[in-house]
């Protein structure tokens, strides 16, 4: 959006603001936001510049370090084996943001797509797409979702040899990323229903707007009209209902690894390295605390973020 | 009313339709069979075995063949484990989980509402931003993550609780616990926001003018009217907390029918899986239609015509 100049006579506190300004503006002034914000980005930072900040290798640890407590060479100890903690934590990050993401983005995508087609052909596309929406919703997520991660791990992932045509490439795929790619479908295709209802409404009420029917009656085409007119008023509020949707998909993420149904072993998700340090957690207590602060401070700094976004864009609840 | 009920009653049928045919098709897709072990069986064995399940005969009958024992409430053979039935299977860990499920929901809605409700009435004081941050912990801390520090606090260090299993009174407060905080802390969060929105109303206001003591109008006026959207999470909450005993079953070793899922889609063992998924999916559809007719109850503007 242009920048208004300030008009020389013109107070700043007349300037008009658009509701992205003033939202911000709200946002900074959140103590709390602005704290989980910068815990974020910490945490962000870390993830995408993990391999300049993890001392250590995360997939070869040494021998006589297992299970090994704090100490100067492994401020946070090492794992079962001998891999050093932090540098797997830091690892840790970049797999749990990734899944939030990337898992965000392709139930955005689907959801956005599904809506917008229900949404602007109206009628009985309309009513049978929604309907099945409607039928979806009772379908218990966490199952699906795990009926899911086996079907791709046990048709594409397990079989080992390299295999040609589509099977293969997709299982190859799943293991240049640890396992990571069936993950973020996984998170996609079930988790892509709310989108699709929200995109729906607001087409739907931009679809009986004036200037949209002023648009049609001129003679605009469809497909310019969907561009121009309904695609930007969808896409801010669809961004950010999505965007407090991550800490859901993270922890999708972290169940699926928990019960081996995640990444592939040598990948350190947080998921997993707490069901690894689960099972050692009587004696070593520090396999499981450390992933299990990470995760949860990663979640907390997001839904307060996240509650903040929400106030922010939504000043009826904050008034006091 | 009693029209609504019966056309969601009705519309159940799509659905178990949709969720059954989807489970289907996706288990049968998964390779591997029942009987897939390290050492192969013998071809002749393997015949007789999928005959005796039927799992040679083509898809199609077999799904309309489950279909029509399962709306008898037969939900067949256990293929995995030969000699019980599922319905027995069911009947064993189904209690288990949902003992463990109706305790954490009592839990997160007899703490949580009424941290909400005192939160709300003491907006801005200390007690309040002291419980909406514990709250917003809640929220953030997940399952998996909770489960083992509440072992280690109380089983291992101050050895007040069992560590893991399943039997005793004492063995269900800590998985409870590790299952309820989160909708706990929804539940507060959600009360106290409604209740926040509704002490706003005229008739609060009006209420307060007439001189009724305070309590009675945040409890009687207030709350009331405040409840709704707190039902509308309600449903959804039990069959939540429902699902999520899935992974707490895995953490605390219970067993229920969540860890039972896991290993039968391991085991390949089709009715089970079928069985569950279904069984969810009903729960589902039945804490929706509770949290509908309660609108009703709650508000006597909504009317279902």
């Amino acid at each position: 959006m242009a920048r208004r100049k300030p008009q020389s006579g013109e107070q700043t506190s007349d300037k008009p603001r658009s509701l992205g300004r003033d939202a911000m503006r709200r946002l900074l002034k959140n103590r709390a936001a602005v704290a989980g914000g910068a815990i974020l980005l910490v945490i962000v930072l870390a993830a995408v510049f993990a391999d300049f900040v993890a001392p250590y290798s995360i997939t070869e640890g040494n021998i006589r370090n297992n299970y090994a407590g704090p100490s100067a060479a492994h401020p946070l100890g090492c794992d079962f084996m001998g891999r050093d903690m932090l540098s797997r934590l830091i690892f840790g990050a970049r797999i749990s943001l990734s899944a939030g993401l990337i898992g965000a983005l392709t139930a955005f995508v689907i959801g956005v797509t599904f809506g917008l087609i229900a949404g602007f052909f109206g009628g009985k596309t309309d009513n049978i797409m929604m309907r099945f929406v409607d039928i979806m919703y009772s379908f218990p997520t966490l199952l699906l979702i795990i009926l899911l991660m086996v079907f791709f791990k046990s048709s594409f992932s397990v079989s080992g040899v390299a295999e040609g045509g589509f099977r293969g490439a997709l299982s190859n795929i799943d293991r240049a990323t640890g396992g990571m790619f069936f993950i973020f479908l996984g998170i996609g295709l079930t988790s892509w229903l709310g989108m699709a209802r929200l995109v729906r409404g607001m087409v739907l009420s931009v679809r009986g707007k004036d200037y949209v029917e002023a648009a049609r009656a001129v003679g605009t085409p469809r497909s310019q009209i969907l561009r121009r007119h309904v695609l930007p008023n969808v896409l801010g509020p669809a961004i950010v209902a999505q965007a407090l949707q991550i800490p859901g998909f993270i922890l999708y993420e972290a169940f699926l690894s928990f019960i081996g149904l995640g990444v592939n072993p040598p990948t350190p998700s947080w998921g997993m390295m707490l069901s690894e340090g689960y099972v050692a957690m009587r004696s070593h207590f520090h396999l499981v605390l450390w992933p299990a602060l990470a995760i949860s401070i990663t979640l907390f700094a997001f839904n307060f973020l996240g509650d903040g976004v929400r106030d922010a864009f939504d000043p009826r609840q904050t008034r006091r | 009313m009693f029209q609504f009920i019966l056309r969601r009653m009705l519309w159940t049928i799509p659905v178990i339709f949709v969720v059954s045919a989807l489970t289907f098709i996706l288990m049968h897709s998964v390779p591997g069979s029942p009987f897939t072990r390290e050492r192969a069986l013998p071809a002749a064995i393997q015949k007789n075995l999928e005959a005796k399940y039927h799992l040679d005969d083509p898809l199609w009958k077999q799904y309309g063949e489950y279909m029509w024992g399962f709306i008898r409430l037969d939900f067949g053979p256990s293929i995995a484990y030969r000699a019980r039935t599922v319905n027995e299977i069911l009947a064993q860990q189904w209690p288990v989980t949902m003992t463990l499920g109706a305790v954490a929901f009592v839990f997160a809605a007899c703490l949580g509402i009424p941290l909400g409700i005192l939160s709300a009435v003491k907006q801005n004081t200390l007690i309040d931003h002291s419980s909406m941050v514990v709250a917003m912990l809640g929220v953030s801390i997940p399952s998996i993550a909770l489960g083992p520090f509440l072992i280690w606090i109380f089983a291992l260090k101050l050895k007040w609780l069992p560590v893991a299993t399943w039997g005793t009174p004492a063995h269900i407060i800590l998985p409870a616990l590790t299952l309820s905080t989160f909708y706990l802390s929804r539940f507060a969060r959600i009360t106290r926001a409604s209740m926040l929105q509704v002490t706003r109303e005229e008739y609060i206001v009006t209420a307060r003018a007439k001189g009724i003591r305070e309590s009675v109008v945040n409890l009687k006026h207030a709350f009331r009217n405040a409840l709704i959207p707190v039902t509308t999470i309600a449903g959804p909450a039990f069959a939540d907390i429902l699902t999520g005993s899935l992974v707490v079953e895995q953490i605390f070793g219970i067993p229920g029918i969540g860890k039972y899922y896991v290993t039968s889609i391991g085991n390949r063992d089709y009715p089970v899986i079928m069985a569950t998924t279904l069984i969810f999916a009903l729960l589902i559809i039945l804490m929706n239609l509770l949290v509908d007719i309660s609108y009703a109850l709650l508000d006597p503007r909504i009317r279902y015509n």
